[in-house]
């Protein structure tokens, strides 16, 4: 599970253009929206693609984004239940 | 009309009101440069495309150069102009969807394909309501790009604009001549 | 004062304004759902041409000929020399011929996907000598080229101005909003409680403007208009309306909202965009105007809305008709707004007409027909 929490935040990083942020920067249980990290609509979105790509689960409602999303914690809950890769 | 400052921006060299700037980097990485020795207080820089990135630099360089950012108002127009849209961002996301076997359709390269985006990067940033438009050309006319600024200062409200060309044919090849002028 | 000449639209509705009136106001929509279209893997309803039935123009892009030909049907109607240097042609388009940056698409010069190039081939098609002015304001364009024109011909840089707003659709545009979850998988529901997106639609629509000192009875005037920004987001609107608000208070200027025969918001069925619009007519005082959305009868033609969605509400005031808002049944907003989405009678001679898009912007209009009674 630890090796999938450093994966997530790295690919994070990359993929929503985090210049500043290092992954021991990001806490597992840290909101990831609103305050945080100050993602936004179009990131969770690029998150959804992410999600896609590379663990090969499809997300088709973008509400349902917010809980998956919430944080570091939650989003390794879900890879870890649903990938197909 | 007066013009109150004047920035240019090419792959090689930037100058603010014809003094050029110190700068060490080319290309893109210049604009890294500029952004992170004279700006640095706005991460959102590092989700935009390389047409946002030049004139949000642009505008900040102009803007630092008159002291008083105007800001939260309606009567400052950005008025821009180029010659190749948001081609080299257009180019990007074509690749998200060029091949069925890896198709990603990127949102947040999606959401940059169009020129007027820059537009309203200087407007959040800067919390201008007024106008912001973006206009095409088949070549830089510096009649057609007067003609049109003079003619938006018609509207009644608006009392200073940033304007001008800025284009991005490709990371390589960009070109920013943005002024700060005010009625 | 700034007077409308003549006008086209040329959509899947129909290629003149009065078979497109006519449609609308029966009601019809070429809306359709469409799977494995352009090689898209998700299926998506929209308002297309048939294109294996159109005419296509030797050596000219689907978007070009779209152009021409609305442009054609316009000028037809006057006896305006296109090629006068005294012309300007005025393009609103967002994405041109974008479809050829695809490995697939058809064979022109790479220039073409330049916006300029393209726009000049539909000028020069008329013999004009100007470099045609390219509005590239994503949705708004078709608004925002209608007012820098009433600018030019107010400033004197120009005497007649061919406003043409034109997009198409493909895989680039429809893949683009598919990843963006704006869309609607069936037909859209303006206002409607159960809206859950848009439809894309494409078109082309003419409207030509000169300068007069006084306006014909029967003549419409563009009175004034305005482009505001939100300073918010890039692509959600603002939760206040700000910049639409704006718009409204700087083109409505002195007039009362009484004098409005409706409000034709951009109503594109999307869960922010219309909540958002809900919100800015109430603040500019005009919850009591009737408010319509024509996105129902052609989804959202991107660069020719602002022009089509005029068009159409001049004829619709000509007419003595408020237009239904197709799609919709039960208001989901949570300001009060008058929308319906039968067709209602009117006696008044203005309307306003509004649009928003991506990078905050928004613009409003005012038209009125014959000059203050």
């Amino acid at each position: 599970m630890e090796e999938l929490v450093l994966e997530l935040k790295k690919q994070i990083i990359e993929v929503l253009n985090l210049e500043d942020v290092q992954p021991e920067d990001i806490e597992n249980d840290a909101p990831l929206f609103g305050s945080g990290l100050g993602l936004d609509s179009i990131d969770a979105l690029e998150l959804i693609v992410m999600m896609e790509k590379n663990y090969g689960i499809k997300i088709k409602d973008p509400s349902a984004g917010k809980e998956i999303f919430k944080s570091i914690n939650s989003m390794a809950e879900f890879v870890q239940a649903n990938r197909k890769k | 009309m007066t013009t109150k400052q004047w920035v240019k921006i090419t792959p090689q060299r930037m100058e603010l009101n014809g003094e050029p700037l110190a700068t060490t980097a080319q290309g893109t990485a210049l604009l890294t440069e500029i952004y992170r020795t004279r700006i640095n207080d706005y991460p959102k820089f590092f989700k935009m495309d390389e047409l946002c990135k030049l004139g949000f630099i642009a505008s900040e360089l102009l803007l630092q150069a008159d002291g008083d950012r105007h800001q939260d108002s309606e009567d400052r127009a950005v008025i821009l102009f180029n010659r190749s849209s948001s081609v080299t961002n257009d180019r990007k996301y074509q690749d998200t969807i060029q091949r069925p076997d890896d198709y990603f359709p990127s949102p947040a390269l999606f959401v940059y394909t169009l020129p007027n985006i820059v537009t309203g990067e200087i407007a959040i940033r800067n919390g201008y309501y007024g106008e912001t438009s973006f206009y095409v050309l088949d070549a830089y006319d510096e009649a057609t790009i007067r003609a049109t600024v003079e003619a938006s200062f018609l509207d009644g409200t608006t009392q200073s604009a940033i304007f001008g060309w800025l284009d991005c044919e490709d990371a390589d090849h960009f070109e920013a001549s943005v002024y700060l002028i005010e009625k | 004062m700034i007077r409308r000449i003549a006008d086209n639209i040329y959509s899947p509705l129909g290629l003149t304004t009065a078979d497109n009136y006519a449609s609308v106001r029966q009601g019809r929509s070429r809306l359709r759902r469409y799977e494995g279209a352009m090689g898209l893997p998700n299926p998506f309803t929209a308002s297309l041409f048939d294109w294996d039935q159109m005419e296509r123009l030797d050596g000219y892009t689907r978007f070009e000929t779209i152009a021409i030909q609305s442009a054609r049907q316009a000028l037809a109607q006057t006896t305006i020399d296109p090629a006068s240097p005294r012309v300007l042609f005025v393009l609103s388009t967002t994405k041109g011929n974008v479809e050829l940056l695809d490995a697939q698409a058809e064979s022109f010069p790479e220039d073409r996907v330049h916006l300029g190039t393209a726009a000049r081939m539909v000028s020069a098609y008329f013999g004009n000598p100007n470099q045609p002015l390219v509005v590239s304001n994503a949705c708004i364009s078709g608004l925002s080229a209608q007012i820098i024109a009433m600018r030019l011909i107010e400033s004197g840089a120009c005497d007649t101005a061919v406003v043409i707003g034109a997009d198409v659709q493909s895989h680039f545009i429809i893949s683009g909003f598919q990843s963006l979850m704006a869309l609607s998988p069936m037909e859209c529901r303006p206002f409607d409680i159960e809206r859950v997106g848009l439809n894309l639609g494409e078109a082309a629509a003419t409207i030509i403007y000169d300068k007069v000192d006084q306006i014909g009875t029967d003549e419409w005037q563009a009175v004034s208009g305005a482009v505001r920004n939100d300073a918010h987001h890039i692509s959600n609107p603002s939760r206040t309306g700000e910049g639409s608000y704006r718009a409204i208070r700087a083109a409505m200027g002195d007039m009362p909202g009484e004098r409005l025969a409706f409000v034709n918001v951009h109503g594109t069925s999307t869960l922010y965009n219309d909540e958002m619009e809900a919100v800015a007519v109430n603040r500019a005082g005009l919850k009591d105007v009737p408010v319509n959305s024509l996105k129902g009868y052609y989804g959202h033609t991107m660069g020719a809305a602002g022009v089509l969605e005029t068009i159409l509400s001049m004829q619709a005031v000509d007419d003595g008709c408020i237009l239904g808002t197709r799609g919709f049944e039960e208001l989901g907003v949570s300001k009060a707004v008058r929308v319906s989405a039968q067709n209602a009678q009117t006696d008044k001679r203005a309307f306003l007409k509004l649009l928003s898009g991506f990078g905050g912007c928004n613009a409003a209009m005012l038209f009125e027909k014959g000059g203050e009674r």
